[in-house]
């Protein structure tokens, strides 16, 4: 930690970034965790523009094999991570994002960001167009037509459940509600993949700059 | 780490690597932790290998090969967390043989450590991954007297210790390489495997070493013309068995698929049905074990206002050919007869964000694997007629099929060994009228899957879609 480790993590692979000590200490990963995911963020943030930096074309070629392929959640998500708003994803980000989807990060956390994530428009509300426009979206995506009556019917339904004081829009105490009695909405928050990384992505073994002190 | 794990006492040494026993702070459980040192490792030039082989092990989920947990590194270090086995090495059931007079193991008994360890070795060699490093200390014996193989994946380092060993001879004893390790580059891993079996059920049986190594350079001849004696106390059919796997010809030595063949191993073989569940733990199933498939992992956790379904990532491990046992039949049989009995529980109905939620374009897995490729239907057939159309779709192509519930698990066996390809198809409510099939893979290689799909599944539903967008033009279908 402090100053020695830092020093010591610039000599490393991922000189100019964050502290992997640092972004451990702060979120659910190990230290070698936060350098597998180095190792990820090196090549997404390569993909492209090759400035150490995730740019939104890379992020969707990252999850779609596909830079060009227009995605209303793929936005979303990527405007979440960068917490900065600058249109860029740095490491500190995509570490401190991803930890929402670590499968011991707290169920709160997790409902929280799946708030934001819904409400579109950014009015503190899941309104009854914006459930409506990402069912639409969605259903698009997915080639599955089904006729607006029964995306009519499946909105209503849902708001029926959620939306207890019926005002026409989700709050979110409804939506901490909601989540927690269909915890399989929660499902997409959760990347169990994240407990294997250091397996799935061995490469960080021998480019590790952690000193010994800090494992 | 000091966090995380507790360091205890030192378990083994080898050459690269220390291994120590350590407790997981979080879960309390005991696990090993070997520990290399990079200097080494790039002395020996097997840094490369290594991270492919941490890559390749983690995907081992066997009852009889030590899982891997994590791996860390430091500047200095890698720290590979492994399963603990508490019984040790299987040479220390060989010393307390020793001591009680006895020359070995009963045949029986070295049979069956004999069946788990080519077990685990058919399961890893139909994967691609060769251990190179089969002896009795890297063979441990849990608590119920299983065998478990260890350092699965770690065989890089194997060929470069031996390598060292060759010419240093400080450590690891080349007792168990077959003839082509020491002659040949590039050699047959599995062929390799399957003499360093043999060496170790002679081991295990005569309680001493095929072949004498008290001088290096008379072992390696006796090795190269696989000059050996069996004790007269050997059935003919074990000094048989023994003639094949310590073939110096690797092309002409037994291969694993037919070792289960031979009469010797299959007495009292049994099939080994296992199952991975939700904590990604192996359960077996023996006859009495009740088949518990309810796995939460999935789309839709149980809770009080739904009803629920579950998916079963069932793998069945079996021989070759006609080794079918029913070991696990009773269970399974069990479970298809619930599927279509009236106490079907209501259909998962789903809401506008389960739909959003289940959407591929919202999976962030793709940041770091290769896409789930689910697909998802619509149709407005009954459960019934949908569930027994994705039993016959899978019939049509000999794949198993288990039905319990709204949930259909399509298993395929690949070149007659274990259940390669595992895929699972769910069955939702969307509307009263409408129902929502979504298909994914569970297991298995995604260009197998992709065939699958296109060439049975695709046609055979589209069909039922089809028929049913005659009588109502309201359903579409999609893949």
């Amino acid at each position: 930690m402090g100053c020695a480790s830092s020093k010591q993590f610039k000599r490393g692979a991922a000189a100019g970034h964050e502290d992997p000590a640092i972004l451990a200490k702060e979120t659910t990963f190990s230290v070698s965790e936060v350098e597998v995911l180095y190792e990820l963020f090196k090549k997404i943030s390569h993909s492209i523009f090759k400035d150490g930096l995730i740019h939104k074309e890379e992020f969707q070629l990252a999850l779609f094999r596909n830079s060009n392929k227009k995605n209303l959640f793929a936005d979303r998500i990527f405007d979440l991570f960068d917490l900065k708003r600058n249109g860029v994803i740095d490491f500190g980000e995509f570490v401190r994002s991803l930890d929402i989807f670590h499968p011991e990060t707290p169920l709160a956390d997790k409902i929280a960001f799946a708030f934001r994530l819904y409400d579109l428009r950014g009015t503190g509300f899941i309104e009854r167009e914006e459930l409506y426009e990402m069912v639409v979206a969605i259903l698009n995506e997915s080639d599955l037509l089904l006729s607006d009556d029964a995306v009519e019917q499946i909105v209503d339904q849902t708001f029926k459940q959620a939306d207890l004081n019926s005002d026409g829009k989700i709050d979110p105490d409804e939506w901490k509600a909601f989540a927690r009695k269909n915890p399989g909405l929660l499902k997409n928050m959760t990347l169990p993949y994240l407990k294997d990384i250091t397996m799935a992505f061995p490469n960080f073994v021998m480019n590790s700059g952690v000193g010994d002190e800090e494992l | 780490m000091e966090d995380r794990y507790k360091m205890g006492m030192l378990l083994g040494e080898g050459s690269f690597a220390k291994v120590y026993l350590a407790v997981d702070n979080s879960t309390g459980e005991e696990v090993a932790i070997k520990v290399m040192e990079k200097e080494k490792l790039i002395k020996l030039g097997a840094a490369q290998q290594i991270k492919r082989e941490i890559a390749v092990m983690q995907r081992l989920r066997h009852p009889n090969v030590v899982r891997l947990h994590e791996v860390m590194a430091n500047k200095k270090r890698i720290y590979v967390v492994m399963e603990y086995v508490p019984g040790g090495p299987l040479y220390w059931q060989l010393r307390r043989q020793s001591r009680d007079n006895r020359a070995g193991l009963r045949e029986a008994d070295a049979r069956r450590f004999f069946q788990q360890l080519i077990s685990a070795l058919a399961y890893c060699h139909a994967r691609g991954v060769y251990h190179r490093d089969i002896k009795p200390e890297n063979l441990l014996i849990d608590k119920n007297g299983d065998l478990k193989v260890a350092d699965f994946g770690l065989s890089a380092l194997a060929d470069t210790a031996r390598k060292e060993a060759l010419f240093h001879t400080v450590c690891g004893t080349p007792l168990y390489g077959a003839p082509e390790v020491f002659t040949r580059r590039g050699y047959d891993g599995a062929k390799a495997d399957v003499w360093a079996c043999g060496v170790v059920l002679f081991v295990l049986t005569a309680g001493r070493k095929p072949f004498p190594d008290d001088n290096i350079n008379n072992l390696y001849s006796l090795i190269c013309r696989s000059e050996y004696h069996c004790p007269s106390t050997f059935s003919i059919e074990l000094v048989r068995l023994l003639h094949r796997l310590l073939h110096p010809d690797p092309a002409r030595r037994i291969s694993i698929p037919q070792i289960m063949e031979m009469r010797w191993f299959k007495k009292g073989f049994k099939e080994i049905s296992y199952y991975v569940d939700n904590n990604d733990r192996l359960h077996k199933l023996d006859g009495s074990d009740k088949l518990e498939l309810d796995d939460s992992d999935d789309m839709f956790p149980p809770s009080p206002s739904t009803s629920e379904y579950s998916i079963s990532v069932v793998r069945t491990l079996r021989g070759t050919g006609g080794m079918h046992t029913s070991a696990s039949a009773p269970a399974l049989t069990e479970l298809n007869n619930v599927s279509f009995q009236p106490r079907m529980r209501r259909l998962k109905s789903l809401n506008a964000f389960d739909i959003i939620t289940s959407s591929p374009s919202f999976d962030l897995s793709g940041l770091f694997e290769e896409r789930g490729e689910k697909m998802r239907f619509v149709s407005d057939a009954s459960v019934s007629v949908i569930i027994s159309k994705l039993e016959e779709i899978a019939g049509m192509v000999s794949f198993m099929t288990r039905t319990k519930e709204c949930q259909v698990s399509i298993e395929a066996t690949k070149n007659g060994q274990i259940g390669a390809l595992a895929i699972s198809a769910k069955v939702f409510e969307l509307t009263p009228e409408l129902i929502m099939i979504e298909v994914c893979k569970k297991a298995g290689d995604i260009a197998e899957y992709r065939q699958f799909c296109d060439n049975e599944l695709k046609p055979g539903l589209r069909c039922l879609v089809a028929e049913i967008r005659e009588n109502n033009d309201a359903v579409e279908c999609s893949a």
